[in-house]
């Protein structure tokens, strides 16, 4: 009996273990927490202090190695840490020079870039050399990397350091596009040897780069901290600071910039929070059409199959209106496989404006002048949206059944990649128009391959893509992708629906957010007044 | 007792055997896997095969089945796919978190809830129906709504209109005021629905005490209503209370997953969010196994508290 009574004891104070250990950890901040000095000092920064910046991060940090870095707002992080030989101008999605001065072709084959002098790395890691470039650019093709990258450099012949501020580089076949390849996104970010191989397998947590911010805390649960690189090229930045949250629910990162808890809101995706912020005077920092949203049809789907069904369909939903109805903000009607802003962008194609009975009148034509029922993939995240709901009712009209399956976002992938979807969607965040679509058109890259879900496969166009990428006189290449174009639009083996806008909404006293082409925000012109 | 303990311990460990197999498979039979999740848009095709098989994705099935037995055996979790930091470490930065924020919940709910159900069962025993009713209902309206949505009014009341709280901010022992500003939310929103279950049942318990011969004794002796209520009727109904407290402080930890993602916590939950996301099979595993140890845990202790609560109860 007595020894029962001790057990119990002991089980007792397990039970308790549980609770107590947790409250026993806190009693001492719960008596500090009456006077609370710290968490206020903490949020309120006196005028003459180092300027930090607060920007909701919405997503979990996924590591900043160049080589195998993914999805928008990580790249956002690698963007202001690292550098290319080029970057893109954040207002117009230019080119321009980072680290390469300057750079000459004759024939788009031969590439020579003259590299800026006297360049440091953060962390006290030396000087930007020649020698940089080629081992960042090699790390991305040997195959120990295992970059999903290293494709980016298959048309790249050789690459050579004549001397310590030159890189030559000589490609397989001419490429007018080479620019993209080099730039400061992905593999053209140039890394630093010695830092590479210091810290191993924890490199995309320990990023050193050459940009205007460095990293000084990753905390992948809950914060990414960068701090101000002050031998920056271009001279220190006016922030000195900048602390990502990660607050991932939308309406709480509403609350929190209304709270004056964060600066900046990275990226709000919902009409109805935006129209609290702007009512409540927030700025509106926004990038438009930096997206098309394009229906896949898949091709080798008996229906579909046919080109006039697939113009019925594009005849058939005004997708402008639904736009226009549902998001203006976040949303426009879409006309093209490309984007307005992009060199080659044409809407000189065959363009659908709504009229069902010329829908009507094709599905009769193609053989259902009664209709059917077809499918489309979405993703459980996103579920049936409002626009989703528009556009069934405008098929119905025409007599098409649409009907959504809803899967997680991997498996909607997976469907589309490997051929098991009616129709389904895409977006392609890209600066490079050859990049889109050769993506999407070329034969080479029909999934699992590539992206092209559609499976499309043209000769005539496919022969046009190839020359307009080979083309050296930019006349002629801009004159080959409008072709491109009016055969796509033509055929319609993608249907671009929307075109998408990013809003990164901020105090009034945040000044120079300007979101590049690619959604991203170089924080090198971002200041606090 | 002893022996009975040692049956118990046993049943645990086929119990845990048992999980572990299944979120194995079960994680691996969702669509995607890890390298899909974590190029997202950017790969496809052969790079996605080949990000693949660095990754390691390739390997048959019953050997990474084998690999993991063998780790869980020796308590090596190992790094997760996605981010290559190790496991262990990542809970238990996690873990310290979210048992604060379940263990504040809980203590603030049976602080309310059984105080609350006892006032319910007395009102009803005196006849006052009114008032019972009104708390019997508050309980259940309360108690069907949903975390997501008391959250959010909550968040916008305490933290918007009323600048309490904060609805953002690091949550870190190395800023305890901050932290304990940052999980008062989370706490209350969880012990909203956990007060309206625990105060229904305690009623219900304290309700079907006062019945008993006992508590006919205790008033005959001229005991007054308040005493016969809390002292001798409570304590004997304290048995299905603690099961349920017991019980739901398991649930609770189901209930942080929400919580914690709305209120940016960075606890078990979340972990667990971002290893389904980005299909991180072995952080999902191992944090499920540690689910399902803790649910496990509290079962095994909840009996051995009745059997002390309750001489009578044999094993």
């Amino acid at each position: 009996m007595r020894r029962r009574w001790k057990l119990n004891i002991g089980v007792l104070t397990a039970a308790v273990i549980l609770l107590l250990s947790a409250c026993s950890n806190t009693s001492d901040p719960a008596t500090g927490n009456t006077t609370s000095p710290s968490a206020t000092d903490s949020s309120t920064v006196a005028s003459g202090e180092p300027k930090v910046l607060k920007v909701r991060f919405y997503d979990d940090p996924a590591g900043y190695d160049p080589a195998n870095i993914f999805r928008i707002e990580n790249e956002n992080i690698a963007f202001n840490i690292f550098s290319g030989l080029a970057s893109y101008a954040s207002d117009t999605g230019e080119i321009i020079p980072d680290l390469a001065e300057s750079w000459e072709t004759d024939d788009n084959m031969t590439w020579t870039f003259k590299l800026r002098q006297g360049v440091q790395w953060q962390k006290g890691y030396g000087e930007f050399t020649s020698a940089d470039v080629l081992y960042s650019y090699n790390r991305i093709l040997d195959p120990a990397t295992a970059s999903p990258y290293a494709a980016e450099f298959n048309n790249v012949e050789s690459m050579e350091a004549p001397d310590p501020y030159t890189v030559v580089f000589k490609l397989k076949t001419p490429d007018g596009n080479f620019l993209h390849q080099v730039a400061n996104y992905h593999q053209g970010q140039i890394v630093k040897k010695e830092a590479i191989e210091e810290f191993g397998d924890q490199v995309k947590w320990n990023p050193v780069g050459t940009g205007p911010f460095a990293a000084e805390k990753i905390d992948p649960s809950s914060e990414i901290i960068l701090v101000r690189h002050d031998d920056y090229y271009q001279g220190p930045a006016p922030i000195e600071k900048i602390i990502f949250s990660i607050i991932k629910d939308e309406s709480t990162a509403t609350i929190a910039l209304q709270n004056g808890e964060i600066d900046v809101i990275m990226r709000s995706n919902r009409e109805e929070n935006l129209d609290i912020l702007e009512k409540a005077g927030f700025k509106m920092n926004h990038v438009e059409n930096y997206a098309a949203s394009l229906k896949v049809f898949n091709l080798e789907h008996p229906i579909l199959a046919n080109r006039k069904v697939r113009q019925a369909w594009a005849y058939a939903v005004d997708f402008d209106a639904i736009a226009e109805g549902v998001s203006p903000r976040l949303q426009k009607g879409a006309k093209s496989l490309l984007l307005d802003w992009m060199e080659g962008y044409s809407e000189n194609t065959t363009q659908y404006s709504y009229d069902p009975e010329k829908a009507k009148q094709l599905l009769a034509e193609a053989g259902y002048p009664d209709g059917f029922t077809i499918k489309q993939d979405g993703t459980s995240a996103s579920g049936v949206t409002e626009q989703m709901q528009l556009e069934q009712e405008y098929l119905k009209a025409v007599g098409i059944e649409l009907e959504f399956d809803l899967v997680d976002t991997p498996t909607y992938n997976e469907k589309r990649n490997s051929g098991d979807f009616d129709v389904s969607g895409r977006l392609l965040p890209a600066v490079n128009p050859d990049m889109v679509l050769f993506s999407y058109l070329h034969p080479d890259n029909i999934a699992p391959k590539g992206l092209n879900g559609a499976r499309y496969n043209n000769p005539v166009l496919t022969e046009k893509l190839e020359s307009a990428r080979a083309e050296k006189d930019s006349a002629k290449r801009l004159k080959l992708y409008e072709e491109v174009q009016q055969i796509v639009m033509e055929e319609v083996p993608y249907l671009p629906t929307y075109a998408g806008n990013v809003y990164w909404p901020s105090k009034p006293n945040i000044e120079g957010i300007v979101i590049n082409k690619l959604a991203q925000v170089n924080f090198y012109g971002v200041d606090i007044k | 007792m002893l022996s009975y303990a040692m049956k118990r311990i046993m049943q645990l460990i086929v119990t845990m055997f048992g999980v572990v197999t299944l979120v194995f498979f079960a994680i691996r039979m969702i669509p995607g896997d890890p390298a899909a999740a974590m190029a997202g848009d950017n790969l496809s095709g052969a790079a996605l095969e080949e990000f693949r098989r660095k990754l390691g994705l390739d390997a048959p099935l019953w050997e990474q089945y084998a690999d993991y037995l063998l780790s869980v055996i020796r308590f090596d979790f190992g790094s997760t796919i996605t981010t290559s930091l190790p496991i262990a470490g990542l809970m238990l930065k996690a873990l310290p978190i979210t048992l604060m924020v379940a263990g504040f919940t809980m203590l603030l709910a049976v602080l309310i809830a059984i105080p609350l159900g006892t006032v319910a069962a007395f009102l009803a025993n005196k006849g006052k129906k009114k008032l019972d009713n009104a708390i019997t209902w508050t309980a259940m309206i309360v108690d069907l709504m949903p975390a997501f949505w008391t959250a959010l009014l909550l968040m916008l009341f305490l933290s918007l209109n009323l600048k309490l709280l904060p609805a953002s901010g690091a949550v870190s022992f190395e800023d305890p005021s901050l932290m304990l500003k940052r999980i008062a939310l989370p706490v209350v929103v969880l012990a909203v629905s956990q007060v309206a279950t625990l105060a229904r049942i305690t009623r219900t318990a304290v309700l079907e005490v006062l019945n008993e011969d006992y508590v006919r004794t205790a008033r005959s002796m001229g005991m007054s209503e308040m005493v016969v209520v809390f002292r001798h009727a409570l304590k004997n109904a304290m048995l299905p209370i603690i099961t349920i407290v017991g019980l739901s402080f398991g649930n609770l930890l189901n209930g942080t997953v929400i919580v914690e993602f709305i209120f940016s916590i960075p606890g078990i939950g979340t972990l667990l969010v971002y290893g389904i996301n980005s299909r991180d099979y072995p952080l999902v595993q191992n944090v499920i196994l540690f689910y399902a140890f803790v649910f496990v845990a509290i079962n095994f202790i909840t009996d051995m508290v009745y059997k002390k609560v309750d001489p009578r109860v044999q094993f």
